[in-house]
């Protein structure tokens, strides 16, 4: 403000242009990009692709570069490498990214977050225009940096030009991603998977093999629940006791023992017995002691499985205990892959462990949860993502920007 | 169940941080006791790194999944940071206030005893989960650090004696927290590559995440260009905070939640 006072009157409009004139264009661009979502609507993603994407990609680039090169004193062009106008531009893309982190991206009944299009911001032409004016602010001073190139200009460049990079590959490029699922039973091979935007068939270049799908449980939770209402008691439904041979626990006035824990078992008369066969289910003996009344009770629940009912053991008028469905610990598929020239890889996959195999990123994504670990079927998702390596470009290029922001950090504490 | 030693635990570093804090006031008459404050918050925060060594290893698994988990992480950060902080700029005031802050989370964990489960659901078994999570905590604490220090300086501001040298802490504990920030936030787009198939997926904690990026980004930028505008880059500071809030517990409260991937405490 006090620098202001010493500069002659700035007129609105007056270059170069401030903070007045970049919000009052960014509200501009948002309002336009707000009544071209309600006239126009983008109900479908304005998604471009190869080679479209590349050229655009590559036009911009070029644009941007003619810009620094043979413009940079015209208004706009000035304005737009200039502070004001970045912060701007982060300003109004947080906004828009804060409401899309209020509004749930689903389908809505509400009136004007259907016709501005709030439930998709990231398909929302405001949203575009103004991603296209942060990028665009960050293009020009990446240019204008890596044409200036000094040392110290490095993190500078890392970052900037890091992040320009991953978001421009990353908009440009997702329409070029392609997903699709397929679902294989044990001892099948199957090479038609189907695309999971539009659930199109797409037949793949190699086949796949299930040889065996193998699931790991943690043992089953005990749970405090309410007779009437058949909600869990203790501790909200949160951090329940996980069940465990010989350990004994205290709920609202019942000391609970477990006696006995078998993994797979079947029912037999009015008692489980440990077997090893399909659908056998997790049971546990239990010896439950009212503290005030001193009376026990010693009886088998067991939370059943696709195969065997569920069975809980009711303490008292108003509470009973339950078995939670166990969960999984791991699981994962073991698998061939055929290729047409009649070669075969074997892999295995699991959640966090992908495979690659021509162009292709393998992943575990589900099962028979009704069968859990008993499960032949796995279902597998496969991702191609040529665009990766660009936009890992720029995520390492700001790996390393955040590593040397740290140094220059600690430079900064030194000096000073 | 780990979770019944914490009391003892929590209550011996309790003990030697409130002592610790009481001498650390004394120190203001008389400098020489501070040797004896800094051994006792010394002694004190070892403890507490002997109890969660101690959760970690019975857990069989990072004790890094549920909110309270992530307290007893900051309990154990801020002294550190506080230390640091001393060592290069000897605030005590800061020092003071970073032992509280990790009182109040001890005491927050006392008041909510969680039954610690062990297991981890299949998505989070990766490589990944301890850097990611780690970076993300130690950025946390390192910007709420800042905070503090941005209150302390709308305190001078209003008093009219704003010290330059308050903001330039806030400075560098920003660009240090960011660097963090930005590592957390790439860290997860390469594991959620790994894990979900693809590095992006706009899930809501991915949202107020880059939120909570952006808050800091414009506070680096505004301070770089408008390095005399104290007062405005105070409340962009606060107002960062308030962000990187929302982003630590505040998601689960909102209308997007049931849309994330990321609300591991249900069970």
């Amino acid at each position: 403000m006090t620098n202001k006072t010493k500069l002659p009157q700035h007129q609105l409009w007056d270059t170069p242009w401030g903070y007045a004139e970049s919000f009052l264009i960014g509200f501009g661009l948002l309002i336009t990009g707000f009544v071209m979502e309600a006239s126009l609507g983008s109900q479908t993603a304005i998604s471009l692709v190869f080679p479209y994407n590349l050229l655009l990609l590559i036009t911009y680039i070029c644009v941007l570069i003619a810009l620094y090169k043979w413009a940079s004193h015209h208004p706009i062009v000035r304005w737009l490498s200039k502070v004001p106008a970045s912060i701007t531009s982060i300003v109004l893309v947080t906004l828009l990214v804060m409401i899309m982190g209020i509004i749930p991206q689903i389908s809505s009944d509400n009136y004007i977050v259907n016709l501005l299009g709030l439930n998709h911001i990231t398909t929302n032409w405001a949203f575009l225009l103004i991603i296209g004016l942060f990028l665009t602010c960050l293009g020009l001073i990446s240019i204008k940096r890596i044409a200036q190139f000094s040392k110290a200009n490095f993190g500078f460049v890392l970052n900037h030009v890091g992040l320009f990079i991953a978001l421009t590959a990353g908009i440009l490029g997702s329409g070029d991603i392609q997903r699709a699922s397929i679902e294989l039973k044990e001892n099948e091979a199957n090479y038609m998977a189907v695309d999971q935007s539009d659930g199109s068939p797409v037949e793949l270049s190699f086949a796949m093999l299930l040889k065996d799908f193998k699931l790991e449980e943690y043992a089953p939770k005990l749970a405090l629940i309410d007779n009437e209402s058949g909600e869990i008691l203790h501790n909200h439904g949160k951090n329940l006791y996980q069940i465990s041979e010989g350990e004994q626990y205290l709920y609202e006035g019942f000391e609970v023992e477990v006696l006995s824990y078998l993994s797979m078992s079947s029912p037999f008369g009015s008692r489980y017995v440990r077997v090893n066969e399909q659908g056998s289910s997790p049971a546990a003996l239990l010896k439950v002691t009212n503290t005030k009344t001193n009376e026990t009770i010693e009886n088998w629940i067991s939370c059943g499985s696709f195969a065997q009912q569920y069975r809980s053991l009711k303490i008292s008028d108003q509470y009973s205990l339950v078995m939670t469905i166990p969960e999984a610990k791991k699981f994962s598929s073991e698998l061939e892959i055929l290729t047409r020239d009649g070669n075969r890889f074997s892999t295995t996959i699991e959640v966090n462990k992908a495979h690659k195999h021509d162009f292709w990123e393998i992943y575990q994504l589900d099962y028979n949860k009704g069968m859990g670990k008993w499960s032949t079927t796995s279902i597998i998702e496969l991702v191609r993502d040529p665009w990766l390596p660009v936009i890992y470009t720029g995520i390492f290029m700001m790996i390393f920007g955040a590593f040397y922001m740290f140094w220059v950090g600690n430079k900064i504490t030194k000096n000073d | 169940m780990t979770w019944i030693n914490f009391p003892l635990y929590s209550g011996i570093v309790a003990v030697f941080f409130l002592i610790g804090l009481a001498v650390l006031g004394y120190s203001y008459k008389k400098p020489s006791t501070f040797k004896i404050a800094s051994i006792l918050f010394t002694i004190g925060w070892g403890v507490l790194v002997l109890f969660v060594v101690q959760l970690w290893i019975e857990l069989e698994r990072p004790p890094m999944r549920t909110l309270g988990e992530t307290r007893l992480w900051y309990a154990l950060f801020l002294p550190v940071i506080g230390g640091l902080t001393y060592l290069r700029w000897h605030y005590k005031w800061f020092l003071a206030y970073s032992i509280l802050m990790a009182l109040l989370f001890l005491g927050i964990n006392y008041a909510n005893p969680e039954t610690y489960s062990k297991t981890l659901m299949p998505a989070l078994q990766s490589p990944w989960f301890v850097p990611h999570v780690l970076v993300y905590l130690l950025s946390y604490a390192v910007l709420a650090a800042s905070s503090i220090v941005a209150l302390k300086g709308w305190g001078d501001y209003y008093k009219n004696k704003s010290k330059s040298s308050t903001l330039a802490l806030a400075d560098n504990l920003v660009y240090i927290g960011f660097a963090f920030l930005t590592l957390g936030l790439l860290f997860g787009a390469l594991w959620a590559k790994e894990a979900w198939g693809h590095y992006w997926t706009w899930d809501p904690k991915e949202i107020w995440a880059f939120l909570t990026w952006m808050g800091y980004l414009i506070y680096i930028h505004y301070r770089h260009f408008h390095p005399q505008k104290d007062k405005q880059a105070l409340t962009i500071l606060a107002l960062a905070f308030v962000v990187l809030l929302v982003c630590w517990f505040g998601v689960n409260y909102l209308p997007v939640a049931q849309t994330s991937v990321h609300t591991y405490t249900q069970y």
